[in-house]
């Protein structure tokens, strides 16, 4: 009898997203190196950017894009010990809640500290961006200022 | 339910195949900010926010009432979420129209809507699997059953969905614009599946409905003239249970008799002066015209065939192009809500019925198992008024 010849398909349906203007510009300026905030109607800048304002419901205007960080604080933090498959980092690292420098509000993101002992609220830490960008929010990663 | 309940302000998106100029949310805020500046009224006028949509799988957007707040103004407010499938845009208008009647809440906004191009609804009918039978493979049997219950002519379901098309040409909201399709052209489409051709099926759209209500009194200083809501009734059913009959489901039986009911309603065909059903394949309006008790057994094809459901004719079904020329799911049915009551408002333009003060809204949803009505009126006595 002759070899069956055999293929593997893997089935998939992708969702695709319209970001519309503040989303957009945001994950556009991840793929080109930068953080943007978005100025609130009372004056805040909120990261990562809004389309509205949370409090008054009020259109944001895309004008008010503006760029923050590259250095952040730390606000407060939990250690990964074993990071799974679908995490930001293959080894252990801390999610944080970073304020970047000019913004108001903190952005949650992965600190790759190294060790448990290496983290500290109130500690400086700095964005590091991955040398090839997809315009996603994993193109960011955060480091210990004085490691970066 | 002691107090009344006003419709004070609608709005739509312009529905289309793709509406990638706007995120998700900012589609819904669309429709929102629209029946806002119908209502000539802000953000911080809301009580409460009432969203609907179907089910999250069609996106892949889960539970987009946490993340949607602040697009729609709910910061600091009550955000309630309802689910019952393709009804539920009905359903969450009765929902709010609720908060109002029972005295929960003095202005409450309520939203649906569905961006299909986003994802694929059938896929997320199936259940992230391939080969679901689609919401077609499963209606056209019944159709089947219907037609050869009541020995409907072939041609009725063609008829419906030229009508639909060219009442769509007076929307401008409607996605499908068809001013010149035929009966002939419906009937050489390719056939989904028996009975359904492709022109009898909805297409499948991007889009969004809101409607403001509020009280009695607020409603008195509102600009515009208001819709009044008369009665609301929802029924649901198992989809599939022995004995079950799917062609005429009793939950749309028992719902049409308490919505008429408590409208005051003993005469649908004399009584109701426009409809607005869904009719997502085109055998739906003769199914639901005989399902609802609008007509007797084996009379609906006959009113169709006779232009009666047409605008102008004596019993005119979806003026606005209904489902067939518009179907963002989740809003679809919140669009036959509001379709009725732009019309007793008198501010359906090139689409409205002359002199309309009583109309009809329905939704279906599921295996026709859950549905969702509503009667408004031009005024809170407007059935009586009928004599």
């Amino acid at each position: 009898m002759a070899d069956i010849p055999i293929t593997t398909h893997v089935i998939e349906f992708p969702y695709t997203r319209t970001l519309g203007p503040v989303i957009g510009p945001f994950l556009t300026g991840l793929r080109d190196g930068q953080i943007l905030g978005i100025r609130s109607v009372d004056g805040r800048v909120l990261v990562p950017p809004t389309e509205w304002d949370p409090e008054t419901g009020m259109p944001l205007d895309p004008a008010g894009l503006v760029p923050v960080g590259p250095g952040g604080v730390v606000e407060t933090w939990a250690w990964v010990t074993r990071p799974t498959a679908k995490h930001p980092l293959a080894h252990p690292f801390a999610f944080a809640l970073v304020r970047l420098d000019g913004a108001d509000t903190a952005l949650m993101h992965a600190v790759d500290a190294g060790s448990i002992e290496s983290m500290a609220t109130g500690m400086r830490v700095t964005a590091k961006f991955r040398d090839e960008r997809h315009g996603h929010i994993t193109d960011v990663v955060f480091v210990p200022e004085e490691r970066a | 339910m002691s107090q009344a309940c006003a419709i004070v302000g609608i709005g739509q998106t312009k529905h289309k195949k793709r509406r990638d100029d706007v995120s998700l949310p900012g589609l819904v805020r669309e429709a929102a900010q629209r029946a806002l500046d119908d209502a000539e009224l802000t953000w911080t006028d809301i009580d409460a926010v009432v969203l609907g949509k179907a089910p999250d799988p069609f996106e892949g957007v889960m539970m987009p009432e946490l993340s949607m707040a602040d697009a729609l103004g709910a910061a600091g407010k009550p955000i309630l979420r309802v689910h019952t499938a393709g009804s539920v845009g009905g359903s969450t208008a009765i929902v709010a129209s609720n908060l109002v009647r029972t005295g929960q809440h003095r202005r409450v906004l309520t939203v649906a809507y569905e961006k299909q191009a986003e994802g694929n609804a059938q896929w997320g009918l199936a259940g992230g699997k391939s080969g679901g039978m689609g919401a077609g493979g499963i209606f056209a049997p019944w159709m089947r059953s219907f037609i050869a219950r009541t020995g409907s002519p072939a041609h009725i379901g063609p008829m419906v969905a030229v009508k639909d098309r060219r009442n769509a040409v007076k929307n401008p909201y409607a996605h499908l614009q068809m001013p010149d399709l035929t009966i002939e052209e419906v009937m050489e489409s390719p056939m989904l599946w028996d009975p359904i051709h492709w022109h009898e099926s909805c297409p499948s759209s991007d889009g969004a409905c809101a409607m403001v209500m509020t009280t009695e009194d607020l409603a008195s200083a509102s600009p515009r003239p208001p819709a009044w809501v008369l009665s609301t009734a929802m029924r649901s059913e198992l989809g599939m249970f022995p004995g079950r009959d799917p062609v005429r489901p009793q939950a749309g039986v028992e719902c049409a008799q308490a919505v008429f009911e408590a409208a005051g309603i003993t005469d649908p065909l004399e009584q109701i002066d426009v409809s607005e059903i869904y009719v997502p394949f085109s055998w739906y309006e003769p199914m639901w015209l005989e399902g609802h008790d609008l007509v007797g057994h084996g009379e609906a094809w006959k009113l169709i065939e006779s232009g009666d459901t047409d605008i102008g004719g004596r019993f005119p079904v979806n003026p606005s192009g209904g489902v067939l020329s518009s179907n963002p799911i989740g809003a679809s049915g919140m669009l036959r809500f509001a379709e009725a009551a732009l019309q007793v408002r008198g501010m359906a333009g090139e689409h409205q019925v002359d002199g309309a003060t009583v109309a009809y809204g329905q939704a279906y949803g599921g295996a026709a198992q859950y549905f969702a009505m509503w009667v408004v009126g031009s005024t809170l006595d407007a059935v009586a008024a009928k004599g």
